[in-house]
């Protein structure tokens, strides 16, 4: 046998399995809720013109996460304070402690 | 007349062909072996053409609105990511063992080779008429059934995102509130 059909017939079915395994993960399977991990967030590169980085605010303040406090608006470009409701978020901020 | 019997001839000869391949059971319906090429090619044709015949009329209403990435990256979440696969992710159970198998939609287009695409609109209609009317005989839903226009609209909206996300963005779009 040549060398390299040795080493494909090697390979092969290692690949294989080792690709089935890693998709039978048991963590894979286990669907939990959630929520949203907004701690991540780097506020600087937001731009707030971005439909997406807009979603991800919205979701974060309807989360009413502490991190909104932590949050450096000035260095967000164009996010208009005047859209955001005051009222849910102090409301919201109730729930963490 | 003699071109009648030839014509009688034929068709039984078609018929029986037909038959001879149905009964036989040479036709292989297991999902871990593949179609050959001619009969994938056969199949990819006669399903684009479809698609594009039977989306080419829809209007596609205006879908700029964040709140689309919400109620739509939600629902792709916990409808379509085990087969359909999200950012940091590129194979579940699904993914490898449905045939046809499920295209990686958080990959941007034209890094899955096989079809072209068309242009921004069209593939925006033939997203839309994809999910709310499935495909035949893969392991792709008709939504429709049991979703409104407006959600499949905010799926749209959200997998023209899909491919740009980063896993911490998806997970923040994603999550239930
Ligand atoms: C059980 C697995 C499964 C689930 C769940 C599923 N799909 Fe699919 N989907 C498929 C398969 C398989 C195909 C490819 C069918 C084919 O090639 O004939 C497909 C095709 C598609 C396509 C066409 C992609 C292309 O470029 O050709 C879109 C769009 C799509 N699915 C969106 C969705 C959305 C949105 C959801 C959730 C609401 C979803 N799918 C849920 C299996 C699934
Ligand atoms: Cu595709």
């Amino acid at each position: 046998m040549k060398t390299l059909t040795k080493i494909a017939l090697i390979l092969v079915p290692a690949i294989t399995l080792s690709v089935t395994v890693a998709a039978h993960d048991p963590s894979m399977h286990a669907k939990k809720a959630e929520k949203a991990d907004c701690s991540k967030m780097d506020h600087s590169k937001m731009d707030m013109k971005d439909p997406v980085a807009v979603a991800m605010m919205k979701k974060c303040m309807k989360q009413g996460k502490a991190s909104m406090n932590k949050m450096d608006h000035s260095k967000m470009k164009g996010m208009d304070h005047s859209k955001m409701k005051e009222k849910k978020m102090k409301k919201d901020d109730h729930k963490n402690h | 007349m003699k071109i009648l019997k030839l014509l009688l001839i034929l068709i039984i000869l078609g018929v029986g062909g037909v038959a001879a391949v149905m009964y036989s059971g040479v036709v292989d319906v297991a999902a871990d072996e593949p179609h050959s090429d001619f009969v994938y090619w056969l199949l990819e044709e006669t399903r684009e053409t479809s698609i594009k015949k039977a989306a080419h009329s829809i209007e596609v209403p205006d879908l700029s609105d964040p709140e689309l990435l919400l109620t739509g990256g939600v629902d792709y979440e916990y409808m379509c990511s085990s087969c359909h696969l999200k950012p940091g992710q590129n194979e579940s159970d699904m993914s490898l063992g449905l045939y046809p198998a499920p295209p990686n939609l958080a990959v941007a287009d034209d890094s899955h080779k096989g079809h072209e695409h068309g242009d921004e609109m069209q593939s925006t209609r033939k997203n839309f008429w994809v999910i709310k009317h499935g495909i035949k005989a893969s392991g792709m839903p008709a939504w429709g059934k049991t979703h409104s226009d407006e959600r499949i609209w905010a799926m749209v909206a959200f997998l023209k995102r899909l491919p740009t996300l980063t896993p911490e963005q998806y997970q923040v779009l994603t999550a239930v509130d």
